[in-house]
């Protein structure tokens, strides 16, 4: 049709316009090309290892002008393949790439020094599109390395009986690469986190399913220091943190991030910064997401490294049966000098119901059920003495949680001296129930400046022993609008104020 | 002082011959004998491990071991017991070998290796070269055959290389190449060659001190052939399908 067209241009009499068109045409075509993968000889059997053979494709492909490496509908078995510039795998409908289970099939890249399905290392415009799956059949492939662990032919030291997370394949390692597009394919089940993107930037991610819970660390997505991201469109379900940032780099930050309509589960947490918080998290714009069915907090930001977490907005959050909701901690794990902060946080328009029982029972790699004896554990804004976390504003927020808190099964009091008793723990890993009891069913804030709360309701269903709100060493901030609702309660002072200036409460 | 020095020579001696002859079942590494299975990255990690570890014998057992290339690495020998077959991939893209020269077992720069034992190394030629032949085609290859066609064993400046007992068969270039290698034997191997022009037996350049003895050739190209030459040989033997000696 077109070479027709172009004919007919030459015809009449236009060579200029017909160059023009044959080189937009030629443009055009080249950065569209199209390559089967079958036709370099890789077989969907789902038996015969292909990585040899696609590795040669995306080589081919690259060298030659880029272009899609396409999977029709079928089963390809590979091991770690290697993505290049101007190459994207295009999974059509009904194709899957299958991680080979045998760990030796597999590269721990020298640089990364993590073991992946599909790495790329400083390469440019590249992606993985399609409506096609890539499973990494990592239960079994991580059980089979257990087994050679075992045998004395692998060497890992098996903490908590398992091979350490970076000897286990992931699906995709993408690191320090540019314009990375990832689109509408399902990932499945890798033996370690799912999906990592280090150091890149302008990723895009749009409209990707993943499941991930077939063994432990199976992160949904990992955001590590990159600069330029949208996610948005995506349904996660991974046994452990879901939308996860890092900062691995303490010279560099994960910065320029919008998140947009994603819905997760997790048997850890839901939005996650950190727990790796090097250099930090800066300019975040977060709207509309749901977790659902979540072990630990719908969002977690742990500065613990070093790092700085500021100027993050969060717009929007459905949070049902949750184990907690809203857990911001300044701490100081590896920071090795730097000073931890984080500043200028808004969260509003929150909904979210927190369950009496455990949110993510009856999946494959649960969350562990620790820090007891507790009751259920409040929402907490917690940095350091030394370390404040500063200007959160919290704005249309309502929390319906299960109160029933009972001081016979677990006490902590709110007078001076139980609350100075509560532990800093700045090493320790951060998760909202490592103090175990806290004195308040709603929200333990401490170590912070400028704290503003509008139009927030706390609901209790059943009586609780503690206050709705304790705040410990607060400067500065006020309180609009806040509403508490707990049975049986009338005259009770939900409000506990130590150490705390300058908090206005209206 | 003497029954002291016995002592100590004899458990010097057990101690070496323990090294040399440690052996390695090759399902320990999850080698798998079904024949559909690519088993490359497994004996790799073996050979590698082996090799890491003082050395010794990496043994196959009655199956067939789909793989691609794997490279020798000093003080590893491989044992095909008889029925093992090791099994070329089809696919070209499997194979690999120094400076571009394809082949189904190399080495470089090693010592003390060797393929030992009864079984086979079937090399699929004729499936191998329909794929070199198809993706040249296509325009994905743009090398020529001959010197994309891997051999089966291909040693470049190696010392102290043992073949012996193994049965090769139907390789897609030559069967055996020993390129710059001293202290080379072969011996007792049965070669059937064929289905693809033009495939040598044994191609020799620039070797030092080469025993071939009591071998069977059925080539479709030369039993034995020199490229650059080699010196101290000893071809002792040897005969062709039409019981020519081979010289």
């Amino acid at each position: 049709m077109i070479n027709n067209r172009l004919f007919k241009l030459k015809m009449m009499g236009k060579p200029g316009v017909t160059l023009f068109a044959f080189l937009l045409f030629a443009t055009i075509h080249v950065s569209a090309k199209d390559y089967l993968v079958t036709d370099f000889g890789a077989k969907a059997d789902g038996i015969t290892l292909n990585t040899r053979t696609i590795q040669r494709a995306i080589d081919y492909i690259s060298e030659n002008g880029g272009g899609r490496l396409v999977f029709d509908a079928g089963n390809y078995v590979t091991g770690t393949i290697y993505l290049k510039s101007n190459v994207t795998l295009h999974l059509k409908y009904g194709a899957t790439i299958l991680g080979s289970t045998n760990p030796f099939d597999y590269v721990s890249d020298p640089k990364i020094k993590w073991v992946a399905m599909i790495f790329a290392v400083n390469q440019n415009n590249i992606g993985i599109t399609g409506r096609g799956t890539i499973n990494g059949r990592g239960f079994i492939t991580a059980n089979n390395l257990v087994n050679y662990i075992h045998r004395g032919i692998f060497k890992d030291e098996l903490k908590y009986d398992r091979p350490r997370e970076w000897r286990r394949p992931q699906n995709v390692y993408f690191r320090e690469c540019t314009n990375v597009t990832i689109t509408d394919i399902t990932l499945r089940d890798p033996a370690s986190w799912n999906q990592t993107y280090d150091q890149c930037k302008n990723l895009y991610v749009d409209n990707i399913y993943v499941d991930s819970k077939s063994y432990w660390n199976n992160d949904g997505i990992d955001i590590v220091d990159c600069d330029g991201v949208v996610l948005k469109n995506s349904y996660f379900d991974a046994a452990d943190d879901v939308l996860c940032f890092k900062s691995h780099d303490a010279n560099s930050i994960c910065q320029n991030v919008v998140v947009e309509n994603c819905i997760g589960r997790s048997s850890a947490n839901g939005l996650k910064f950190g727990t790796v918080s090097r250099g930090g998290f800066r300019n975040f714009k977060i709207k509309n997401i749901t977790i659902f069915d979540t072990f630990r907090s719908a969002i977690t930001f742990a500065a613990v490294d070093g790092g700085i977490i500021e100027n993050i907005e969060v717009d929007s959050v459905r949070s049902i049966n949750t184990g907690n909701v809203i857990f911001l901690r300044i701490g100081d794990r590896w920071s090795k000098g730097k000073k931890p902060s984080m500043k200028n946080i808004r969260i509003s328009n929150v909904y979210a119901e927190v369950p009496i029982g455990k949110p993510d029972a009856g999946y494959n790699y649960e969350g562990p059920v620790e820090d007891n004896p507790r009751n259920i554990s409040p929402a907490s804004i917690v940095g350091l003495p030394d370390y404040k976390i500063q200007d959160v504003k919290l704005k249309n927020i309502e929390i319906v949680y299960p109160g029933a808190g009972n001081p016979l099964y677990a006490y902590r009091g709110t007078s001076p001296a139980d609350l100075d008793s509560i532990p800093e723990m700045p090493a320790r890993y951060p998760e909202f129930s490592q103090w175990k009891e806290l004195p308040a069913w709603g929200f333990y804030v401490r170590h912070a400046e400028g704290i503003e709360f509008e139009n927030v309701i706390l609901r209790a269903q059943k009586k609780d022993y503690r206050p709705a709100i304790v705040m410990d060493d607060v400067k500065g901030g006020s309180f609009k609008e806040v509403i508490f609702t707990e049975p049986e309660s009338e005259g009770k002072k939900q409000i506990i104020q130590h150490n705390t200036e300058g908090v206005t409460v209206y | 002082m003497k029954v002291y020095k016995i002592i100590i020579i004899n458990a010097l001696l057990l101690w070496s011959f323990s090294l040399t002859a440690k052996e390695y079942k090759a399902s320990l590494f999850g080698a798998v004998s079904d024949g559909i299975t690519l088993n490359t990255g497994s004996i790799q990690y073996a050979i590698d491990y082996i090799s890491e570890n003082g050395g010794g014998r990496l043994v196959f057992y009655v199956g067939r071991y789909l793989t691609g290339s794997i490279q020798l690495k000093s003080n590893v020998v491989i044992e095909l017991k008889e029925g093992a077959v090791l099994v070329a991939a089809p696919s070209i893209y499997d194979y690999d070998g120094p400076e571009n020269r394809n082949a189904l077992l190399w080495a470089e720069k090693q010592d003390s290796i060797g393929v030992v034992g009864k079984g086979v190394i079937e090399g699929q030629g004729t499936l191998v070269l329909e794929s070199i032949k198809t993706q040249r085609k296509k325009g994905y290859l743009k090398e020529n055959i001959g010197s994309l066609c891997p051999a089966l064993i291909y040693m470049k400046g190696c010392n102290s290389i043992t073949i012996e007992g193994i049965n090769l068969r139907e390789a897609c270039g030559n069967v055996q190449f020993y390129n710059g290698c001293t202290l080379v034997s072969i011996s007792n191997i049965t070669t059937v060659s064929t289905s693809v022009e033009n495939s040598q037996g044994i191609l020799l350049s620039e070797c030092d001190r080469v025993n071939l003895s009591d071998s069977f050739f059925d080539t479709s190209g030369k039993e034995l052939s020199q490229a650059g030459a080699s010196k101290n040989l000893s071809i002792v033997n040897n005969i062709n399908k039409d019981g020519k000696k081979i010289r």
